[in-house]
């Protein structure tokens, strides 16, 4: 026994909304079932005549009223479908687990890149510019926060210090004798040979 | 993602324990001509976070000109992994003959964050001879210290010749020891330089230097403030005057500080190049900030160089630094601590000897 093409699919076919493939479909049942196709007649039939009687409209129709009318009952139906429907919840985005893991995997390499790269200054600065944008007021500067290029100098010798690196020139293992700092920006450290009495003095200079 | 892993671990291996890079480079017409070099343990590795560069080097170097060499310095450059900055060695109170070989060494240290070549450039910076003629492209202005130097040493034999002479053996012993006791007093507290700013969140206050007089310098300072800040100095500014017969190219101002616990030390030097007319007076600025471990309680100033338009200097005399404040400050000169280290090492024999040298 044939299975007959339902009411729903030729009412929709004979308007013209049934998907492309249900459509071939239905077409080709229709050229072998000849209650099928005096149904689909019938439906389209139908649809002819409701065209129509649409087509014909009432003498003096006022569209201006009837748009009013149309409008108002929208603004009515929207009014009383925010008081009766429930708030519909943002459906939350998902995310599959790849580019979770990917944007995981970049932020490891980012903090490691500053770990190996920025000096621990460098750091300082940065958590205290944070916090001033989040207390919104100007943080005094940390002492461990690197003032640019520094001469030191003390009884371990002479250094220069830059944005997180240090140049030390020493004698070996024996602290100096001696150390000078000149103001545009140089410092020296003495030694003394114990065995030959040379002297050697050690300089860092910040050009 | 693999791949990111990869190369992230691969760098990592490849910073650690790079090779080092050295590199000794004279002028083909050098005075001193490279013997040998030992680089020893020198090491370039990454730990933790930083690139630490060690250099452990030892230089042996021949005199290969006519004249005898007092003093020399070698200009070291970590390339592209020094901070904006520069290393020298300097051996003054030197006397190579022509022919003779002397040993240079050099300790270096540097601390960097990860990521570069470790290549470290060793190069003549200039030598002084001992009719005091220089050779050398003179960049971190070596002439200038090492002539300044060779003045202090010549000063200092004179003064220990003389004491011999004139007080014996006995004499020179006792000049010597005081030497010796001097050094070990001296304070030498830390001290910080950064050029043009101030970090010091501390009120500031403009505090004029107390002027300290030495009677035979050429120029002596005026007037002079700076301004303090906890512990921290900065912007200083002097007026100079000119009271000798020639014009004056270049000076040097001793900053001395006092801190609240009463302790006077030799802060800094501050040269300057001027240009100041016999009779005339002119100023001195700097724009840079010194920091102390102490609060500044107080601060004075005395001329310890001048440099005329001649190309002469003008250094205290033994009998200036007689003055037992200025003792007190001052560093004894390279000279005078050699010659107390041959007195440590070869007793009084060894000292007269040396001094016989010249």
């Amino acid at each position: 026994m044939t299975a007959h093409v339902s009411e729903i699919d030729l009412a929709l076919a004979a308007s013209g909304d049934l998907s492309l493939w249900r459509a071939v479909m239905l077409r080709l049942h229709v050229a072998g079932c000849e209650r099928c196709r005096k149904a689909a007649e019938e439906f389209r039939a139908d649809r002819r005549r409701v065209r129509q009687i649409a087509s014909e409209l009432p003498a003096g129709l006022d569209w201006d009223r009837v748009a009013a009318e149309m409008t108002a009952n929208i603004h009515l139906g929207l009014a009383a479908g925010e008081c009766v429907a429930p708030r519909r919840k943002k459906s939350a985005v998902t995310l599959s687990w790849r580019p979770a893991a990917v944007m995981a995997g970049v932020a490891v390499l980012l903090a490691t890149g500053w770990w190996l790269n920025m000096p621990h200054d460098a750091t300082v600065a940065l958590g205290r510019a944070l916090s001033s944008v989040v207390h919104g007021r100007t943080m005094a500067p940390s002492p461990a926060e690197d003032p640019g290029m520094v001469v030191n100098a003390d009884e371990k010798g002479v250094e220069l210090r830059e944005n997180g690196g240090s140049l030390g020139i020493s004698e070996g293992s024996a602290p100096p004798l001696a150390v000078t700092v000149s103001v545009p920006g140089s410092a020296s450290a003495r030694y003394v040979d114990g065995d030959t009495g040379q002297v050697t003095i050690t300089s860092v200079y910040a050009q | 993602m693999r791949s990111s892993i990869a190369i992230f671990v691969l760098a990592c291996f490849a910073a650690d324990g790079q090779s080092l890079s050295r590199k000794v480079d004279f002028p083909a017409d050098s005075p001193v001509a490279l013997v040998s070099d030992d680089w020893g343990d020198s090491s370039a590795n990454a730990r933790g976070g930083a690139f630490f560069l060690d250099v452990h080097a030892s230089l042996s170097l021949r005199n290969v000109s006519q004249k005898r060499v007092r003093g020399i310095t070698l200009s070291v450059s970590a390339q592209d992994i020094a901070p904006g900055g520069k290393g020298s060695v300097s051996i003054p109170s030197l006397d190579a003959a022509p022919g003779d070989v002397f040993p240079v060494r050099i300790d270096l240290r540097l601390l960097r964050p990860i990521g570069s070549n470790a290549a470290v450039e060793v190069k003549l910076d200039g030598i002084l001879f001992d009719d005091l003629s220089f050779y050398g492209p003179d960049v971190l202005h070596s002439h200038r210290r090492m002539a300044l130097w060779e003045l202090e040493a010549r000063r200092d034999r004179q003064y220990f010749k003389k004491l011999l002479e004139t007080a014996g053996r006995d004499g020179l012993q006792k000049g010597i020891i005081e030497s010796l006791a001097r050094q070990a007093d001296r304070a030498q507290p830390g001290v910080q330089m950064a050029r043009g700013r101030s970090t010091n969140a501390d009120p500031e206050r403009d505090v004029a230097f107390a002027l300290l007089e030495i009677p035979e310098a050429p120029v002596q300072p005026t007037s002079g403030t700076a301004k303090i800040a906890g512990n921290e100095a900065h912007a200083p500014h002097f007026e100079i005057h000119n009271r000798g017969d020639r014009p004056v190219r270049y000076l040097e101002i001793d900053w001395v500080i006092k801190d609240r616990q009463g302790r006077e030390f030799l802060a800094a030097s501050m040269p300057a190049d001027v240009s100041v007319a016999p009779g005339r007076s002119g100023e001195v600025v700097e724009d840079a900030a010194l920091r102390f471990t102490a609060p500044v309680e107080s601060m004075s100033a005395f001329v310890s160089t001048v440099g005329f338009a001649d190309g002469s200097y003008w250094i205290p005399t033994r009998a200036s630094l007689s003055d037992a404040r200025l003792r007190k400050l001052i560093a004894p000169s390279p000279e005078e601590q050699r010659l107390t280290q041959i007195y440590l090492k070869k007793g009084l024999p060894g000292l007269i000897e040396e001094l016989k040298k010249f």
